[in-house]
């Protein structure tokens, strides 16, 4: 008894010890995490107020002309920014309306019908897209794709649309094999995986029960998927169809391979074009006064602006799929 | 065991008034290599109330989602022997899924409106397999809502959404969406498990209203909701029939001690 009362202030002493280490290494673990937190605003701050920095020179030139103007010419000095912005909106556009469908009808499948050990491999082969490199995608749209379309589709549909109003000034010749359209369909490629992954994860929300009370009265598996999967999880689509599209507008390599990169704005899907990052990749190395310099920071923060917007649309439209499910 | 009961069962089947609606013929089910249904047989009499009573994991959900062959949806369940449904065996290859379905109507124990209006809801089904002009379907779906007795609370309201009613009337938009396409055979899983006693008198009153014209089976944990709504009664255990009697002999008189044991809560 006493002799554990006279060992008590010793062990309080030490417990206190303890306890403080613990306090301090608490405080610095906790210290570390904050400020690699911070350190991504800190970074994403930076970014925005150096493009904007960058960009005030040819900001400042042009004012609202730049994003008016389609004039893009380097000797004189005029620059606007309304080609790239056409390319860079209408390529991603296409791609997205070539790539829902598919991946929903992907997704459907991989969901809905498939056989189960068919289920991965296909699954997996579909996430393997999204890690092929852009640059492949470039060269394969080069050498393999424009030189296909040039000498056997676009041909047969310019012929095809001839004289039909509309249609054949979508479809105007020449056929180059670069463009438009093959931008369009190389993008669409690359965010079919996008699409399909998220499209399957949301459509794996859908309770079970639902879509037995739905099959319990007489549905078949398209109306079940018509009427009631995909009503379930339309917020859902739609944020993966914008995580797509933020994807599609920003990719650069893939698209300046096969754009053209030809600064005007045509009504044919086959005439050559640009995007904001396939005229930034083509011509900062080539960039030689302020003003060009500055007109392509500023094209790099509309870019930064519209797919910021995307992003920020995508993830309220999830957040809200989330909040829903969790109740 | 099974052997030892089947010349009582032969008894109890036949104190059983009414012609059969669905007859279950040697019925084994599986679950992958586990076998969750022994040698089931059973026949239920048309335009009546029978009750599946028994301890969790006893069978009788799986027994139900036997009839509208629902388990099919996923893969490793199968169903051997016969299921007949006015003597045409619904497990046959060839019956038409979804055929099968609109005969034989399910509801599930926690609410599942679909992701559209209260009217849509309706009219969705019905709509599957018949072309009827807006006023007939109108008409129909006033109808099933005054048979769900619904009615009255959301005819203010049907474009609103299924999702924004409470649990309760959800239920009983699921019960009038499947009274609307006009099955023989309602299937209760459990329907009044997740309510207040509240909603679950009102489901009562709906499955003794309804037995005039359907021919209704329910599964339940509720040994009292059992005894107020069927006429009779299967008690299951560990994927056995161990008796199926009149509801007043099973919960008075049962001929098995286990049978005696559940009810009054021994086990289970």
């Amino acid at each position: 008894m006493s002799a554990v009362q006279e060992a008590l202030p010793a062990i309080r002493g030490s417990r206190d010890a303890t306890v403080r280490r613990f306090a301090l290494t608490d405080a610095i673990f906790h210290g570390m995490t904050r400020a690699a937190a911070i350190l991504v605003l800190v970074l994403l701050g930076g970014v925005a107020i150096s493009l904007f920095a960058g960009s005030w020179q040819a900001l400042s030139t042009f004012g609202f002309s730049f994003l008016t103007s389609e004039s893009w010419n380097p000797v004189t000095e005029k620059f606007g920014a309304l080609a790239p912005i056409y390319g860079t909106i209408i390529t991603s556009a296409i791609a997205i309306l070539i790539a829902v469908p598919l991946g929903i009808g992907i997704a459907i499948f991989l969901t809905e019908l498939c056989p189960r050990p068919l289920r991965r491999p296909i699954g997996m082969a579909v996430e393997l897209l999204a890690g092929i490199p852009s640059i492949i995608y470039g060269i394969w749209g080069l050498f393999v794709l424009a030189p296909f379309l040039q000498t056997t589709v676009q041909p047969f549909i310019i012929s095809a649309f001839h004289g039909i109003p509309g249609l054949n000034s979508l479809f105007a010749g020449p056929p180059y094999g670069i463009g438009l359209l093959t931008s369009s369909l190389i993008l669409a490629i690359m965010v079919l995986p996008f699409i399909t992954s998220i499209t399957k994860d949301v459509f794996d929300t859908v309770p079970p029960v639902l879509k037995e009370s739905a099959y319990g009265i007489g549905c078949t598996t398209w109306e079940v998927t018509r009427r009631v999967v995909i009503p379930y999880t339309r917020i859902g689509i739609m944020g993966g169809v914008m995580l797509g599209l933020g994807r599609a507008l920003g990719e650069t390599m893939a698209v300046t391979f096969v754009i053209g990169n030809a600064h005007r704005i045509s009504t044919s899907l086959f005439a050559p074009a640009t995007t904001i990052s396939a005229t930034i990749a083509n011509e900062f190395t080539e960039a030689v006064g302020d003003l060009y310099t500055s007109s392509l920071v500023a094209l790099g923060l509309i870019l930064f602006v519209i797919t910021f917007l995307i992003l920020a649309i995508a993830r309220y439209m999830l957040m809200r799929i989330d909040a829903r499910t969790g109740a | 065991m099974s052997q030892m009961l089947s010349p009582d069962m032969t008894i109890a089947a036949e104190a059983i008034a009414g012609k059969a609606k669905i007859e279950v013929k040697n019925l084994n089910f599986y679950y992958g290599q586990s076998k969750a249904l022994k040698d089931i047989t059973l026949s239920l009499p048309e335009r009546s109330v029978t009750a599946f009573i028994g301890p969790s994991g006893c069978g009788k959900s799986t027994l139900l989602r036997v009839f509208n062959r629902i388990y099919e949806l996923y893969p490793k369940q199968t169903a051997e022997g016969q299921v007949l449904l006015d003597g045409q065996n619904v497990l046959d290859r060839s019956q038409d899924l979804n055929l099968l379905r609109t005969k034989i109507g399910m509801v599930f124990q926690k609410p599942t409106p679909f992701p559209m209006s209260i009217y849509e809801n309706i009219a969705f089904g019905v709509r599957l397999y018949e072309k009827i002009s807006k006023s007939e379907m109108d008409g129909r779906v006033e109808q099933a809502l005054k048979r769900a007795a619904l009615w009255t609370e959301v005819k203010d309201k049907l474009n609103a959404s299924g999702l924004s009613l409470s649990g309760g009337q959800q239920q009983r938009l699921c019960i009038a969406r499947t009274v609307a396409v006009k099955p023989e055979v309602i299937l209760l899983d459990e329907p009044a498990s997740a309510l207040d006693p509240l909603s679950t008198a009102k489901i009562e009153e709906l499955i003794d209203e309804l037995q005039a014209d359907y021919t209704i089976v329910i599964v339940t944990h509720n040994m009292q909701q059992a005894a107020r709504v069927s006429k009779q009664t299967a008690f299951m255990y560990l994927g056995e029939l161990v008796e199926f009697d009149r509801t007043e002999k099973i919960f008075t008189s049962p001929r098995e001690k286990r049978t005696q044991d559940y009810i009054t809560g021994r086990f289970g």
